[in-house]
């Protein structure tokens, strides 16, 4: 199966490490993130801010500043892209692999006609003349569904909607049919009402064009049923992978846990009181060599202060990096235990209510 | 856009009318027109005039012999509208000036408007060419200073811009005069229109001289809209389009950070049609800059303010042509 697999991988990523000196000290803003994606896949990779998520797609997209100390692989269709980008390869980015940005308010030129904008890649990449070019972004325009796309080529991104510059900017993103899109936060800044509608499009279009797609996101929500593989993401590393069925019914790391108890779901009566995740997200500066999510985490023992927890489990299956995780037997021993104490090891003071696992 | 430009229009208007009313009433009130025409006759006082009038004295006593010393002085007086007030003067001289009568020099009779004729377009050219010098200089100085910011060639061009914003126009303008023109003799030292190449030449290097600091300055401003504008999204958008540095810094960039430069462009531009005044000096150029300082310095009332109308009218007119730009810069401001 691994032989299988690997034959159809379109994108790998292995042991990829994202370091920014500052005057504080280094940044460890990504570390030893390894991951697959097959060839017409989605994988959604779910975290909150400052969990390394939008770092590890601006490294796929060359995008990181040049302070930037970047370690590990990428390849993509047996490409190696970190060496592409020190070549300053042409027509890779953008035409193979491109992006959609969170805040569609800022992320288009507000001094370029639409049309302009979307006809530039094609004009840029793949050499169109300016009629043929306009005529093609009109079409894709169509295609992301925007209504009468003749007059919107030529307006300027301040008299479209956020909804419709969202389109615009996965009009733009989609204009030289890349095999990998990468959407970072793509529906953040939008109205809850036009999210859907962005969405669904994604998986539609990601669908009729065989292109595979990471969708970054905060909202595990998001990327539940229109991800193929879910990976959460916290100070930096990968905790958990699996597919979103398994992680939602049967969560293994208590961040993932924490975080599906702190979403409220439909199936629960009503006022259920939701729960919060105690403390917050770990310094990146230096941090000590334990669990990152030791402090925050109910099930912690004296072993996740002493060590860092590898990710493991079947490969492309479920993985997970904990010592003492959730839904397991050794997960519970360590909840009786800290409730039996009634704080963890950290120090975190937790009670009985909620501990259901 | 329509109601715009007749906002404009009106703004200009009031300007001129503004800037021409101050300097005709303080040329007025500094100094007698009067003396400039008929010299020492103009310290007649009035009431012996009338006496001389009313058959009650001869002659004036201050000229002695000279009989129509008062006739001389009465016929002065009304061709120049003098015996009126200033405002009404003011008003004659306005409607005269807006059928295209600029008036005659009081010192030496010349036409003003021969004089405007003649000294305006070497100006204009003068400008036109020391912006083309900055301009052309500062986008790619601008440019490759803010691509790698606080790195050694931004550093060194901070000292270089510096250097440069620091070295007065006369001293710039002697220092390329003595190489390009007395050692190397590349470029002439006076002014000389024979012809389109002839004038090129000779404004070559008063155009270095102006453009020079000027282009320090835009370098200056359109480094730091430059770094500004490199932080927004749609740069990294247009980076994860693909799209190659150099595309980016002149293409996406460069437009919406010329705001700056664009407004000091304007003002500059104003402030050259008559501030030239030194490097026309030190290069002979017969521009309005030298002209006005001469018709100060010989109480010529009409070349002074019919030289500052033409000034303060180039100045809105730029002006209105920069706010122009700012909507071509950025459609936004076109709407609101």
């Amino acid at each position: 199966m691994a032989e299988a697999s690997a034959a159809n991988t379109q994108l790998l990523v292995r042991d990829l490490t994202v370091r920014f000196p500052t005057t504080r000290g280094t940044v460890q803003a990504v570390n030893g993130v390894t991951f697959d994606l097959a060839r017409g896949a989605s994988l959604g990779i779910v975290g909150e801010s400052g969990s390394g998520k939008s770092v590890t797609a601006k490294t796929l997209m060359n995008l990181l500043p040049r302070t930037a100390e970047v370690a590990g692989d990428v390849i993509f269709e047996g490409e190696d892209v970190r060496r592409l980008a020190s070549e300053g390869r042409e027509h890779f980015w953008g035409v193979k692999m491109t992006m959609v940005f969170q805040d569609p308010m800022t992320s288009l030129n507000p001094v370029k006609k639409c049309g302009e904008q979307i006809a530039e890649t094609l004009r840029y990449h793949l050499k169109r003349d300016r009629k043929t070019a306009l005529a093609e972004a009109e079409d894709l325009l169509a295609q992301v569904g925007i209504p009468e796309p003749g007059k919107r080529v030529d307006q300027y991104p301040h008299e479209l909607s956020g909804g419709l510059r969202q389109r615009v900017v996965i009009a733009m993103a989609l204009a030289c049919e890349p095999s990998l899109l990468i959407a970072d936060e793509p529906t953040t800044a939008v109205d809850v009402t036009v999210q859907k509608h962005l969405l669904d499009l994604l998986d539609k279009l990601r669908e009729d064009r065989g292109m595979s797609m990471i969708l970054i996101t905060h909202d595990l929500g998001v990327a539940r049923g229109r991800c193929d593989e879910i990976a959460v993401m916290y100070a930096g590393r990968l905790v958990e992978r699996s597919a979103p069925e398994t992680l939602f019914s049967d969560s293994r790391h208590p961040y993932t846990d924490a975080l599906l108890r702190s979403i409220p779901r439909i199936d629960q009566p009503s006022h259920t009181r939701l729960e919060p995740i105690p403390g917050r997200p770990p310094e990146l500066i230096n941090p000590p060599e334990q669990c990152a999510y030791a402090p925050r985490c109910r099930f912690a023992r004296s072993d996740c202060l002493e060590s860092i927890p590898d990710i493991s489990g079947v490969a492309g299956m479920h993985e997970f990096a904990c010592f003492h995780p959730a839904n397991t037997d050794r997960g519970r021993e360590a909840l009786a235990a800290n409730l039996a104490q009634g704080c963890t090891v950290a120090g975190l003071e937790i009670s009985g209510a909620g501990a259901s696992s | 856009m329509k109601q715009f430009i007749l906002r404009r229009v009106a703004q200009l208007v009031l300007v001129v009318f503004s800037v021409t009313f101050l300097t005709f009433a303080s040329l007025n009130l500094v100094g007698d027109p009067l003396f400039n025409i008929v010299g020492v006759l103009s310290g007649i006082p009035d009431e012996q005039c009338e006496a001389v009038a009313r058959g009650e004295i001869e002659d004036t006593q201050s000229s002695g012999l000279n009989v129509g010393d008062c006739a001389l002085i009465a016929q002065a007086k009304e061709q120049n509208n003098l015996d009126k007030n200033v405002a009404e003067r003011y008003g004659i001289w306005l409607s005269d000036m807006a059928s295209g009568d600029f008036g005659t020099s009081f010192v030496n009779g010349d036409e003003i408007s021969d004089i405007v004729k003649e000294r305006l377009p070497v100006t204009i050219r003068l400008i036109v060419l020391a912006q083309i010098v900055a301009l052309g200089i500062a986008i790619p100085w601008g440019v490759a200073s803010a691509y790698r910011a606080n790195r050694g060639f931004d550093k060194a061009s901070t000292v270089g811009s510096f250097g440069l914003l620091s070295i007065p126009n006369f001293a710039l303008g002697v220092i390329l005069l003595y190489f390009f023109t007395l050692r190397w003799q590349i470029f002439p030292s006076r002014y000389e229109n024979a012809g389109w190449w002839s004038e090129l030449k000779a404004l070559t290097l008063p155009a270095f001289t102006l453009g020079l600091g000027l282009a320090a300055t835009y370098q200056r401003l359109l480094r730091t809209d430059l770094i500004t504008t490199l932080q927004d999204d749609f740069i990294h958008m247009a980076r994860a389009k693909g799209m190659s540095d150099r595309h980016i810094m002149y293409r996406h960039a460069l437009r919406p950070s010329m705001f700056s430069v664009i407004t000091v462009f304007g003002v500059n531009t104003g402030a050259l049609i008559g501030g030239a005044l030194v490097v026309e000096q030190i290069f002979s150029i017969p521009g309005v800059g030298t002209e006005l300082v001469e018709a100060v310095l010989r109480n010529d009332p009409p070349v002074v303010i019919s030289l500052i109308s033409v000034v303060a009218i180039g100045f809105v007119l730029i002006n209105f042509f920069v706010d122009l730009m700012y909507g071509y810069l950025d459609p936004r401001v076109r709407t609101s």
